[in-house]
């Protein structure tokens, strides 16, 4: 490659990095400084005086937080856990059995998440009323997996496709059925599709913030996201509390990621074929 | 072992046909190739075989008994895939005896026949691996290994040696000709290399749009061709066909050039207007310009270009205004630009006819 195209694609790709990391960055920098700082003008770039006081504060004084990264957890959890079973099924059976109405299937399944998820709120909120979901893991793991599902079978149909369906014809012969096959066979071949895509589902499900709000009313069901939205009083802002808590709130992710990553990145189907 | 027979075997995917009224005895222990171009229906005969594709007409017999509805497992066959198709999270011996421990066979059995096979194919040092470590000739070996190990009725390859580079494929091929003589297993190999065809095949089923063109021993298509697509499918370089039409003296002519043939001894071309006339490129005879003369089957022609293969040469002439191929010795041939005449050797003629595209009866 020529070398002033490289440079202009690296400057593109420190652009973006520096515009994505920077709220990060500057959110850690807010941790680490004590109120005057957060407050004084001109603006502080690095904390003077660097303190951990926030992070010391925030477990003794707004215990709940710990609460709220911990519902965050389990709904994540579960929500990846119900997401990737079903839609690892169903995406299976959209790409290789031979359907009728396969590709309508897809479309209508893509549709559904044409809709903004607080369009459903008012229908789910009652629903899960009537059922008696609202303020209960099962019922925000369930409306999460409905949020996500059509992503995650079309994600993992598609990484299905890679994969050589002459494996599977050679199980076939060998005298696998279809969940044999699935399990033993496309399973462990599609490790890393269903890795990259329980992570951004585990993402989502941590983000996510409107459906969260109104199905979680209890302060001990609260997750992260409603939890730290809800710390500003009337009258108060305070800064250096909500900073901290996001900064903890990111910590789980971050470290799922970092453990999955090398999954994501190596594939396994090397030496089936050619 | 088994015979396989093929009884009117049809296949469509909703309107548009893939397979026409397939009939075939395939003999037992008979090495049998489907050859053809793409798209004409060898690789859809051979998963139907295996029960990979559903049978949408007609009737096939493995061994006596009908196979249309029987799952692939249990029809007693094996099949090789183009690209392997290995289970690549698994080491060679559980690639190879994936079957027998499905058929609940005792662990000590299945590495007993594991072992042997191994032995047979040079893979025992190769057991405890995983294919992604192995090269391309031995996943191949390995997914033979898989087939051999289930001691299966039929063996199906589809395009095996496909993927592997020249002069592997020469050696592979030498392979499993020594492996059908020494299992003697009914096989059936689709190719599209007419070479392996040649050189594998007991007999050969050459298709073309999903119907069988000819079945025949190599020496049978080759020597005989029985339509027009078969003659210029087999052989290389493809045979010279010109279309010729009939003069009063019983003499045939080209429209588009100033070719001349005189009466075709042997072909019954009663009726027959305009037909198909065919010459290989190796039954051609280079002459000197001067022996043009009273021998109608000596032409003059000129070298538009000459190409040395190595051993041999390929012309390509301009015999009376028609484009001819010819293969010649490569130590001394005619240079480009060069006149010379040319010997169609009236023995080694074919001629097809112009509308139905078969052979004339000799």
């Amino acid at each position: 490659m020529n070398k002033r195209p490289r440079i202009i694609l690296y400057s593109l790709v420190g652009l973006s990095v520096v515009i994505s990391f920077f709220p990060i960055v500057w959110l850690v920098l807010t941790s680490l400084k004590n109120t005057a700082g957060i407050y004084s003008w001109p603006v502080q770039y690095w904390p003077d005086p660097l303190t951990f006081q926030n992070y010391w504060s925030i477990f003794t004084e707004t215990p709940e937080l710990l609460r709220y990264v911990l519902n965050s957890f389990i709904v994540g959890v579960g929500c990846t856990v119900l997401t990737l079973s079903v839609g690892g099924l169903a995406g299976y059976a959209l790409s290789r059995l031979r359907m009728r109405f396969a590709g309508v299937l897809m479309v209508i399944i893509l549709s559904v998440s044409m809709f903004p998820p607080i369009a459903l709120l008012p229908a789910l909120f009652q629903t899960f009323l009537n059922l008696g979901l609202l303020n209960s893991f099962t019922g925000l793991i369930l409306a999460h997996t409905g949020l996500f599902l059509p992503y995650t079978v079309w994600m993992l149909a598609s990484y299905f496709r890679t994969l050589p369906v002459e494996i599977e014809e050679a199980a076939r012969l060998d005298g696998m059925g279809f969940l044999r096959i699935f399990f033993s066979i496309i399973l462990p071949l599609s490790w890393p599709g269903f890795v990259a895509t329980g992570l951004i589902v585990f993402i989502f499900s941590w983000n996510e913030f409107p459906l969260s709000l109104v199905l979680m009313t209890q302060d001990a069901m609260r997750t992260a996201p409603v939890g730290i939205s809800l710390y500003p009083g009337e009258f108060a802002f305070p800064w250096e509390t909500i900073s901290t808590a996001t900064v903890i709130a990111i910590i789980p992710v971050l470290v799922i990621t970092a453990i999955f990553q090398k999954q994501i990145l190596g594939g396994l189907t090397a030496g089936s074929g050619k | 072992m088994a015979n396989v027979s093929l009884q009117q075997i049809g296949k469509s995917y909703g309107g548009a046909v893939a397979v026409e009224a397939f009939n075939l005895e395939i003999r037992d222990g008979e090495f049998l190739v489907l050859l053809g171009p793409s798209g004409c229906g060898k690789s859809t005969t051979l998963r139907m075989i295996a029960g990979l594709e559903s049978i949408t007409r007609g009737d096939l017999l493995i061994g006596d008994a009908r196979m249309n509805n029987v799952d692939p497992k249990n029809r007693g066959v094996a099949m090789v895939f183009q690209n392997y198709a290995l289970y690549p999270h698994k080491t060679v011996a559980e690639n190879m005896g994936m079957a027998l421990k499905l058929q609940k066979m005792p662990k000590a059995e299945i590495e007993e026949r594991i072992a042997g096979v191994a032995d047979m194919l040079g893979l025992t040092a190769y057991l405890d691996r995983k294919p992604g470590s192995l090269s391309g000739g031995q996943r191949q070996r390995v997914a033979i290994g898989r087939a051999i190990v289930r001691t299966p009725e039929v063996f199906l390859f589809d395009e095996p040696l496909s993927n592997l580079d020249a002069k592997l494929r020469v050696k592979m091929r030498m392979e499993l000709q020594e492996l059908h003589d020494r299992l003697g297993v009914t096989s059936v190999y689709v190719t599209h290399d007419q070479v392996e065809a040649m050189t594998l095949a007991d007999r050969i089923v050459i298709m073309d749009g999903g119907v069988i063109a000819q079945v025949g021993t190599p020496r049978e298509v080759y020597d005989k061709p029985a339509t027009e697509f078969v003659a210029g499918f087999i052989g290389s370089p493809a045979m010279n066909l010109m279309t010729m039409q009939s003069a009063a003296d019983g003499s045939w002519r080209s429209n588009e050039s100033q070719l001349v043939l005189p009466r075709l001894p042997g072909f019954d071309t009663k009726g027959a207007n305009t037909i198909r006339v065919g010459i290989r490129p190796e039954h051609m005879t280079i002459l000197d310009a001067s022996a043009v003369g009273d021998d109608p089957w000596i032409l003059p022609g000129k070298v538009m270009l000459a190409e040395l293969l190595g051993a041999d040469a390929l012309l390509t002439l301009s015999v009376c205004g028609e484009t001819m191929t010819a293969r010649v010795n490569g130590v001394d041939y005619p240079e480009q630009g060069q006149q010379l005449a040319v010997r169609l050797n009236p023995e080694q003629l074919h001629a097809f006819d112009h509308d139905s595209k078969k052979a004339l009866q000799v």
